[in-house]
């Protein structure tokens, strides 16, 4: 792997538990599709992603997508990993479907705004899925990034666009079976994330 | 198989020489019980310039010092060390340690250098498995069958539990270790020298010693007056075989009060854990019956484990009690 100067972060399973039922609903009223007993935020947002792109459609239910937003919830090690990345000079970067509005008020909810060199959602990128990776690697090595995911779907965009894809191991079983799709990485936590990097830069210089 | 270069000193000096020429491909060779099998597992980490050291003569050897203290040569052999009159009438809890590490036949080739710098032997590094230790970016042990050999306490990419016996059945006598450098003697504590995974020479290691270092001498302080020690040790059989847990622990009691502690767990973090907050707990208190239940509930509060291995914490919280029982009954 290539020295990493840039870590793409989609905020839904990486950054924050994300509830499902909001974008369950979002894919029942939009799609007609029957709400999926999955009780994974991620798989059910990766979920109406493809039943999305399948039928064109560009847009979300607004007040649903921001109700998964405002039940968001955190994970613990995202603001000290996002400061530690920061200082080794390596770019957090935002690179999700999610709206601009929705990502807006997630950081601003989360206080995370400050802590991002950039965002890229699927407005400002044109579309979803791999639209905002490419609109994030615009100038740079895609090889020199890491793309972060917890979904099978996220293995795929990321190879699509030749960006290193690194698994959030959130949940073991599932991790497991995405283990065997090839990911590039894969940490169980974000504190390890600036370790992850430091590993690939020490391997690099010997 | 690797091609494998093996070169024979017979000083350090020149033994460290070759080291520095070959960089982070070499690695030193004693008993080989580690080194050949990580050969043999073909690791991607492991060296294919051997150093064998086998033939220095100043690196084996058990001798008391003017203080009272012993001082063991990093290539003397398990078995010697378990055999040793010396030690058994110092630091009997040492002795009985070395003699749970792995078999009569491997102790009798196992050096304590290679038993303190061994690599982890978790089921997927040993397996081939890309992960941190051989090549890759994950860590196979957090996610698979993490019941044994991986960590219950957190971990730092890598989750595999340091493995060693003998460096849990030191530090409670406050052992420290010489290495030798290109720029002269390094004078470490046990603690310090294998103080859990941390990037050494672009590589993920359990140790401190870097690729031009040789871990020449352990030294022990002669017993304190009053010291009790205590170790056990809980494996997946009765034999042979690695911690799913163990305890190291050692108390100096002046008349009925404990003076000071040392708890030291193995087999459940990637490191010897020591407990400091049980250490901190028994200072002052009189040894009792009824001192282990209150230890046990404040032991390893920060635990972590993984998906399987919950049970290493109740295994380590009994050996607590077991280990204060025990050095009660000796009272």
């Amino acid at each position: 792997m290539q020295p990493i100067e840039a870590v793409l972060f989609e905020p839904v399973g990486c950054l924050a538990e994300f509830p499902p039922e909001p974008f369950q609903e979002i894919a029942a009223k939009l799609f007609r599709r029957r709400k999926q007993p999955s009780t994974s935020g991620s798989r059910a947002y990766w979920h109406l992603l493809n039943l999305m792109e399948a039928a064109g459609e560009a847009d979300m239910a607004p007040a649903l997508e921001l109700q998964a937003v405002a039940e968001a919830s955190l994970y613990e090690d995202v603001p000290p990993a996002l400061i530690e990345l920061k200082a080794m000079g390596v770019r957090p970067i935002v690179a999700s479907s999610l709206s601009k509005v929705a990502i807006s008020r997630f950081l601003e909810m989360n206080q995370l705004g400050g802590l991002f060199d950039r965002i890229f959602g699927r407005d400002d990128a044109g579309g979803i899925k791999t639209a905002p990776l490419q609109s994030a690697l615009r100038n740079m090595r895609p090889d020199r990034a890491i793309y972060l995911t917890d979904a099978a779907e996220g293995l795929k965009v990321a190879k699509a666009v030749g960006v290193n894809a690194v698994l959030m191991m959130n949940d073991p079983d599932e991790a497991r079976r995405l283990a065997l799709r090839d990911p590039a990485g894969g940490i169980v936590s974000l504190h390890e994330l600036p370790d992850f990097i430091r590993v690939v830069a020490a391997e690099n210089a010997v | 198989m690797k091609n494998i270069s093996i070169y024979r000193p017979t000083s350090v000096d020149e033994a460290i020489q070759i080291l520095s020429a070959h960089g982070a491909k070499a690695g030193v060779y004693a008993g080989g019980t580690d080194l050949l099998i990580r050969l043999k597992n073909r690791l991607a980490q492991a060296p294919i310039h051997l150093v064998d050291i086998k033939k220095i003569q100043n690196l084996r050897y058990i001798k008391e010092d003017s203080g009272g203290g012993v001082r063991i040569g990093a290539a003397t052999a398990l078995s010697e060390i378990a055999d040793s009159d010396l030690l058994k009438s110092k630091y009997p809890m040492l002795v009985e340690a070395v003699h749970t590490i792995s078999s009569p036949e491997l102790r009798n080739a196992s050096t304590l250098g290679g038993d303190l710098l061994q690599e982890v032997w978790c089921q997927y590094l040993r397996g081939g498995y890309a992960c941190w230790r051989n090549g890759g970016y994950m860590c196979y042990g957090a996610i698979g069958d993490n019941s044994y050999y991986h960590s219950a306490m957190g971990g730092r990419l890598c989750y595999a539990v340091y493995p060693g016996d003998a460096a849990p059945a030191l530090i409670p006598f406050d052992a420290r270790v010489k290495l030798a450098t290109p720029g002269g003697t390094k004078d470490l504590s046990v603690e310090q020298l294998v103080p859990g995974d941390l990037l050494v020479d672009g590589r993920i290691q359990s140790h401190v010693v870097r690729y031009n270092e040789i871990l020449t001498e352990v030294s022990i302080p002669a017993p304190k007056p009053g010291l009790r020690a205590s170790f056990e040790k809980l494996r997946p059989r009765g034999v042979w075989d690695f911690a799913m847990a163990s305890l190291a622990m050692s108390i100096q009691v002046r008349g009925s009060a404990i003076e000071d502690a040392r708890v030291v767990f193995g087999g459940i973090a990637g490191k010897p854990l020591r407990e400091t907050v049980v250490e901190n707990f028994l200072k002052g208190k009189t040894l009792s019956g009824e001192l282990a239940g209150q230890a046990v509930t404040l032991a390893l509060a920060n635990a972590a484990p993984l998906k399987y291995n919950a049970t290493k914490i109740d295994m380590a919280k009994g050996l607590l009690a077991s280990g204060l029982n025990r050095l009660n009954a000796a009272n």
